[in-house]
C-alpha cells in the first residue's frame, strides 16, 4: 500500500511537472510570437547562408518569429560587442539574441558571464540529442552546463586529390613521408587560426607518449617535455611544406582554394561533408576524396547560445529548438545543402523522423560513420594558449 | 566689411570641430586606458605598463614592425616619386589624356576586390603562369614560388603602389588647375629648358604644398592597411595592423589590451613618419636649391621616359586585368590549374548574388548618399567660412579645423572605433542608422575636404564680387553663381565621399551593431570563406556603386551645361 502511494505520488508529481513543463514551452512559443531575433553567425559560406535563410523562413511561417541572420566575419567581434555592452551596463535590448559559437569563444563568454542560461534542457527537441556523446556535454573540455544548445558536429578530416596522390597517408609520420616525397604540396594555416591550432593539436594527440596528460590542465614544467615530439615533428616537416614553411595560409578556407588550384595535394577541413558539398557546388573537382588517420581525429561540436542581455530570449529559444528538430537537422546533414553532421541520436527518433535521415544521401567524398569512428577528444582547453604561444615563438619570426 | 549672410558661416567649422573632438577623444581614451591595463569589464583595473611589456615581447613583433615600416614607407615613397616623374614626362600627352578618362573607374575599384584579382594574377597558380602553362613552362602543377605573401612584404608594397597611384594622380589633376602651367611651360621652353626639367625644377615644388595632405593620407593608409595586407601580406607574422585586428577579435579577451597598445604604437609610427616627411620637406628645400638653380637645361628623366611609360601602362593593365579576373571568376563553375579559362561556366552565382545583395545595396546607397550630402554641406560651409574670413580678416575657424580633421585617417581604425563604440553603447545610441551615417562621415569628410578645398579656395572671387555689386544677396550669389560654376569639382568630391562611405567596414560593424549590412560587409563576410566565385559577384556589385557615382559626376555637368562650353571643363 505504501508503495502504491509513493508510485501514485510519483506519477502525480511527474504529470504536474511535465504539464508545467509543457505549459512553459507553449508559453515561450506564445511569447516568441512577433519577436525579432538577431542571429549572429559566421557568413562566409554561401550554402550555410542559404540554409540559415531557409530556417528563418520556416520559423517565420510556423512560429511567427522573425529571424535576421547577422553575418559575422569572425564570431570574435560579436563576442567583443557583447562584452562592450556589458561594460556599458546594457542589461536589456542587447544587439545579439542568438549566436553560433564554440570552444574558446564559448569559454570567453562563460568566464565573462555573458551568457543566458541554463536553457537548452527546456528545449523540447533537446531530448533527442545524443547526450551520451561527451562532445555534447563538454565544449573543448569546458562543461556546457546547458548554457548553449548543440547545433552540429565537426571532425577533422583530411582531403586529397586522387589524381595526384595514389595512396594517402594514414598517420602523422606517413604524412611527413608524403611531404618529403612531394615537397611543397602540403601546408596548414598559421597559428592562431582555428584550423591551424586544430592541426597541431592532432599532431600532438598522435605523437604524445601519454595522451592522458592532455585531459588535464597543462603544467608549465611538463609542457616542454610532453610537447617535444610535436616540435621535433614540425621542425622536420616545415622545410617540406608549401613555400618551405615560410608562408602559411591564413585560414582553413584558403586551404580549399589551394587544393583547387593544385597548389597543394593534401588539405583538411573540420566537416566530414565539406568536400562533398564543395564538389556538389563546383568549388572542387570530383577527384577529391577524404580520409582520416588510423588513430582517429579530433572531433567536437558547435553550439548556439543566448547572450545575457537579449530581449528576445523566447524567440531565440524557439529558433534554437527548431534548428534541433529532426527536419532541420536532416536537411542540414544533406551534403547537397550543407552537410553538417546531426547532433541527434537516430535511435531516439520516431519512425517518420528516422526516414528523414535515411533519405539523406551519402556525399560522394564522405566517409561512413564507421570509418569516421568515435573521434578523439579535444585536449584540455588550457593547452591551446601554451601551444599557440610556443608555435609563434618558434615559427613566427 | 562683412556681407549679410556671411557672419553665420562659422557654425560649420564649429560643428565639425565639435563632432570630431568628441569622437576622437572617445576613441583615444578608449585606446589609451586599455593599453595601460585598465579595462574593468574583463577585470583589469590595476594601471601598469605590463601591457606594453607584453606587446614588445610578443613573438614575432619585430618582424611585424619591420614589414609594416618597409611596406608602408617604400610604398608611399615609391608612389609619390613615381607620380611626380609620371607627371613630369607625360603631362598633356596621349597617355595622360587616357589616364584622365579612365581615372574614375580605376579609383572606384575597392581595395579588397583589387587585391583578390591582383593576387590571382601574380600567384604561382595565377593567371600569368596559366597563360604559359603547360605549353611553355611544362608546369602541370603550380611551381612553389614565393611571389605572394612574401615575408618581406614586397608583393604587398607593389599592390599598395598600384592602388594609390590613381588616387595621387586624381588629387594632382585637381591641384594643377591652380598653377599657370601653360605659361610656365612656355616661359621655360623659351629659356631652353626641356619639359621634364621645368616640371622637376619649377612646377613640382609649387605643386607639392597642394598635395601635402594627400601624401600624409597615403603614408597613414599604407602603414595601417588591413584588407590588402591580409590578402597579399605575410602571414607569420603579419603586418602590425593585421596583428592588431587579430588580437582585437581573439577569443581570449585579454588580447584586447595588447590590441590597444598595438594601435597606439602604430599611431605613433604614423605620426613619426609624417614628422619625418615634414622635416625632409624643409631640408629638401635647402639641399635641392643647387639642383634647381644650376641652370642645366636637360633632365636625366628623359632617359627614363620609356621606363616610366612602361610602368604607367603596367599600372593600368594590372588594375584592368584584376577586374577582368573578377568577371571571369563570377561566371565560373569550375576552374583549375593550369586551365587558362574555366572548364565550366555558370550564371548561377550572379542570379543568387543579385537577389541576396538587394537589401545591402539599398542600405549602402542610402548611407553613402546621406553621408556624402552632409559631408558636402559641411565641406562647402567650412570652405566658404575660410574664404570669407580670409577676405574680411576675421577669425578663421576653419584654420583650426585641419589640425584634427585628418586624425581619423591617421589613427588605426579598429581601436579608435572601439572606443567610439563603447561611448555609443553607453549613450544607447548604437545600432541606429543616424549614428552609422555619422560614423561614416568621420572618414568621408576628410577625403571630401582633400578633394574639394584646393579648387574651391582657388575660385576667382571677382566673379562673386561682381554679382554682389550688381545687388544680389550673398546666399543668392553663392547658390546661383559660385556653386554652379564649381559643379564639377563638387560632384567629384561627392562621388569620392560616397565611395569612401561604401568602403567602410569596421565602422559599419562596430557602430551598426550588426543591424545594418552593406555590400561591403557582405563582401568581407564572403571573403572569409573560400568561394571565389560568389565573392567575385559581390565584389563586382560593390565596385559598380562608386563607379555609377563617378559616371554621374562626369556626365551631369555635360548635360546641364551642354550650351556653356567653358563650364564643362
Amino acid at each position: 500500500m505504501k508503495h502504491f502511494f509513493l508510485i501514485l505520488l510519483g506519477v502525480v508529481v511527474l504529470t504536474v511537472f511535465s504539464q508545467a513543463f509543457a505549459k512553459d514551452w507553449s508559453e515561450i512559443e506564445q511569447e516568441a510570437k512577433g519577436q525579432t531575433i538577431y542571429f549572429n553567425a559566421w557568413g562566409g559560406s554561401q550554402p550555410i547562408n542559404e540554409y540559415i535563410q531557409w530556417a528563418c523562413q520556416v520559423v517565420q511561417e510556423t512560429y511567427k518569429v522573425r529571424v535576421i541572420h547577422v553575418k559575422a566575419t569572425d564570431i570574435g567581434d560579436v563576442v567583443s560587442r557583447i562584452l562592450v555592452e556589458k561594460a556599458a551596463d546594457k542589461q536589456t535590448n542587447g544587439s545579439v539574441d542568438l549566436l553560433w559559437i564554440n570552444g574558446e569563444n564559448f569559454k570567453a563568454m562563460k568566464e565573462n558571464m555573458l551568457l543566458y542560461g541554463p536553457f537548452s534542457q527546456n528545449l523540447p527537441h533537446y531530448k533527442l540529442v545524443s547526450t551520451l556523446k561527451k562532445t555534447m556535454l563538454y565544449d573543448f573540455t569546458i562543461p556546457v552546463d546547458n548554457m548553449e544548445s548543440p547545433w552540429g558536429m565537426a571532425q577533422l578530416v583530411f582531403s586529397y586529390d586522387t589524381k595526384q596522390v595514389s595512396k594517402h597517408p594514414t598517420s602523422m609520420p606517413e604524412l611527413l613521408a608524403f611531404a618529403r616525397q612531394n615537397p611543397g604540396k602540403f601546408t596548414y594555416p598559421a597559428i592562431p587560426s582555428f584550423h591551424g591550432t586544430t592541426f597541431i593539436k592532432q599532431v600532438l594527440l598522435e605523437l604524445i607518449q601519454d595522451p592522458e596528460i592532455l585531459n588535464k590542465p597543462v603544467i608549465q614544467a611538463d609542457f616542454e617535455k610532453n610537447t617535444r615530439p610535436l616540435w621535433d615533428f614540425l621542425n622536420e616537416l616545415h622545410p617540406f611544406l608549401w613555400r618551405k614553411g615560410k608562408v602559411f595560409p591564413t585560414s582553413g578556407s584558403q586551404m580549399l582554394s589551394l587544393l583547387n588550384d593544385n597548389e597543394i595535394f593534401i588539405s583538411f577541413s573540420f566537416n566530414p561533408n565539406s568536400v562533398s558539398n564543395a564538389i556538389e557546388n563546383g568549388e572542387l573537382p570530383n577527384t577529391i576524396r577524404t580520409y582520416i588517420h588510423t588513430m582517429g581525429t579530433i572531433s567536437n561540436a558547435h553550439f548556439l547560445s543566448i547572450p545575457f542581455n537579449s530581449s528576445a530570449k523566447s524567440g531565440a529559444m524557439v529558433f534554437a529548438n527548431f534548428l534541433l528538430s529532426p527536419m532541420a537537422q536532416a536537411r542540414k546533414a544533406d551534403p547537397r545543402i550543407w552537410g553538417d553532421p546531426s547532433v541527434l541520436d537516430i535511435k531516439k527518433l520516431a519512425g517518420p523522423d528516422k526516414a528523414l535521415f535515411k533519405a539523406v544521401p551519402k556525399g560522394i567524398a564522405t566517409l561512413t560513420p564507421e570509418e569516421l569512428g568515435q573521434g578523439l577528444p579535444e585536449p584540455h582547453v588550457s593547452w591551446v594558449q601554451f601551444l599557440e604561444k610556443e608555435w609563434l615563438k618558434k615559427y613566427s619570426r | 566689411m562683412q556681407i549679410p549672410g556671411q557672419e553665420k558661416s562659422f557654425i560649420f567649422p564649429v560643428f565639425v570641430m565639435g563632432l570630431f573632438c568628441v569622437t576622437i577623444l572617445a576613441g583615444l581614451v578608449g585606446t589609451i586606458l586599455p593599453s595601460l591595463n585598465f579595462l574593468p569589464v574583463i577585470g583589469h583595473t590595476k594601471v601598469s605598463l605590463s601591457v606594453w611589456r607584453d606587446f614588445f615581447s610578443y613573438p614575432g613583433i619585430q618582424a611585424s614592425f619591420f614589414v609594416t615600416i618597409f611596406s608602408g614607407i617604400t610604398a608611399s615613397f615609391g608612389v609619390v616619386s613615381f607620380a611626380f616623374f609620371f607627371i613630369s614626362v607625360s603631362y598633356g600627352n596621349t597617355l595622360w589624356k587616357f589616364f584622365e578618362k579612365i581615372l574614375s573607374p580605376v579609383l572606384s575599384i575597392p581595395h579588397a576586390a583589387f587585391a583578390v584579382g591582383f593576387g590571382f594574377l601574380i600567384a604561382p597558380s595565377g593567371w600569368l603562369i596559366r597563360m604559359v602553362s603547360p605549353s611553355l613552362t611544362g608546369f602541370t602543377t603550380p611551381p612553389d614560388w614565393m611571389i605572394l605573401n612574401d615575408p618581406a612584404g614586397i608583393s604587398l608594397t607593389i599592390a599598395l603602389m598600384i592602388k594609390e597611384f590613381p588616387f595621387l594622380i586624381m588629387v594632382t589633376m585637381g591641384a594643377l588647375g591652380q598653377l599657370d602651367i601653360k605659361e610656365t611651360l612656355l616661359v621655360g621652353r623659351a629659356l631652353g629648358y626641356t619639359k621634364e626639367q621645368i616640371w622637376l625644377k619649377i612646377l613640382i615644388p609649387r605643386l607639392y604644398p597642394h598635395l601635402r595632405l594627400s601624401i600624409f593620407a597615403v603614408i597613414a593608409y599604407s602603414l595601417c592597411v588591413v584588407d590588402i595586407a591580409i590578402l597579399l601580406g605575410p602571414s607569420a607574422p603579419p603586418s602590425l595592423a593585421v596583428l592588431i585586428l587579430k588580437w582585437f577579435n581573439d577569443p581570449d579577451v585579454g588580447f584586447k589590451l595588447l590590441a590597444a597598445a598595438g594601435a597606439l604604437f602604430l599611431f605613433f609610427i604614423v605620426l613619426l613618419s609624417i614628422l619625418c616627411v615634414y622635416l625632409i620637406e624643409g631640408s629638401a628645400g635647402f639641399f635641392l636649391r643647387p639642383f634647381i638653380i644650376n641652370g642645366k637645361r636637360s633632365s636625366f628623366l628623359a632617359w627614363f621616359k620609356p621606363v616610366i611609360f612602361f610602368m604607367g601602362m603596367c599600372i593600368i593593365h594590372f588594375t584592368f586585368i584584376s577586374s577582368v579576373i573578377l568577371v571571369i571568376w563570377s561566371l565560373t563553375w569550375q576552374w583549375r590549374f593550369p586551365d587558362f579559362l574555366p572548364a565550366t561556366w555558370t550564371l548561377n552565382f550572379w542570379a543568387k548574388g543579385m537577389v541576396a545583395s538587394f537589401d545591402p545595396v539599398m542600405t549602402t546607397v542610402f548611407t553613402g548618399v546621406a553621408a556624402a550630402l552632409l559631408g558636402l554641406l559641411l565641406t562647402i560651409g567650412c570652405l566658404e567660412h575660410d574664404v570669407n574670413s580670409r577676405k574680411n580678416k576675421t577669425k578663421n575657424h576653419t584654420r583650426y579645423l585641419q589640425y584634427f580633421l585628418y586624425l581619423p585617417l591617421l589613427v588605426p581604425q579598429i581601436t579608435f572605433m572601439a572606443g567610439i563604440q563603447l561611448l555609443l553603447v553607453i549613450m544607447k545610441m548604437d545600432g541606429y542608422w543616424i549614428t552609422l551615417m555619422l560614423s561614416h562621415l568621420l572618414f568621408v569628410l576628410p577625403y571630401m575636404f582633400i578633394a574639394l578645398s584646393a579648387t574651391y579656395l582657388a575660385f576667382d572671387g571677382r566673379v562673386t564680387d561682381q554679382a554682389i555689386l550688381l545687388g544680389r544677396s550673398y546666399t543668392r550669389v553663392l547658390f546661383r553663381i559660385k556653386l554652379p560654376m564649381l559643379l564639377k569639382p563638387i560632384l567629384f568630391s561627392f562621388a569620392i565621399g560616397f565611395s569612401v562611405s561604401v568602403a567602410q567596414y569596421i565602422p559599419t560593424m562596430l557602430v551598426g551593431a550588426g543591424r545594418f549590412s552593406t555590400i561591403t560587409t557582405e563582401v568581407v563576410n564572403i571573403a572569409s570563406g573560400s568561394d571565389r566565385r560568389i565573392m567575385a559577384v559581390y565584389a563586382l556589385i560593390q565596385q559598380c556603386l562608386p563607379m555609377a557615382m563617378y559616371a554621374m559626376a562626369i556626365i551631369l555637368p555635360k548635360i546641364l551645361y551642354y550650351n556653356r562650353k567653358g563650364m564643362q571643363v
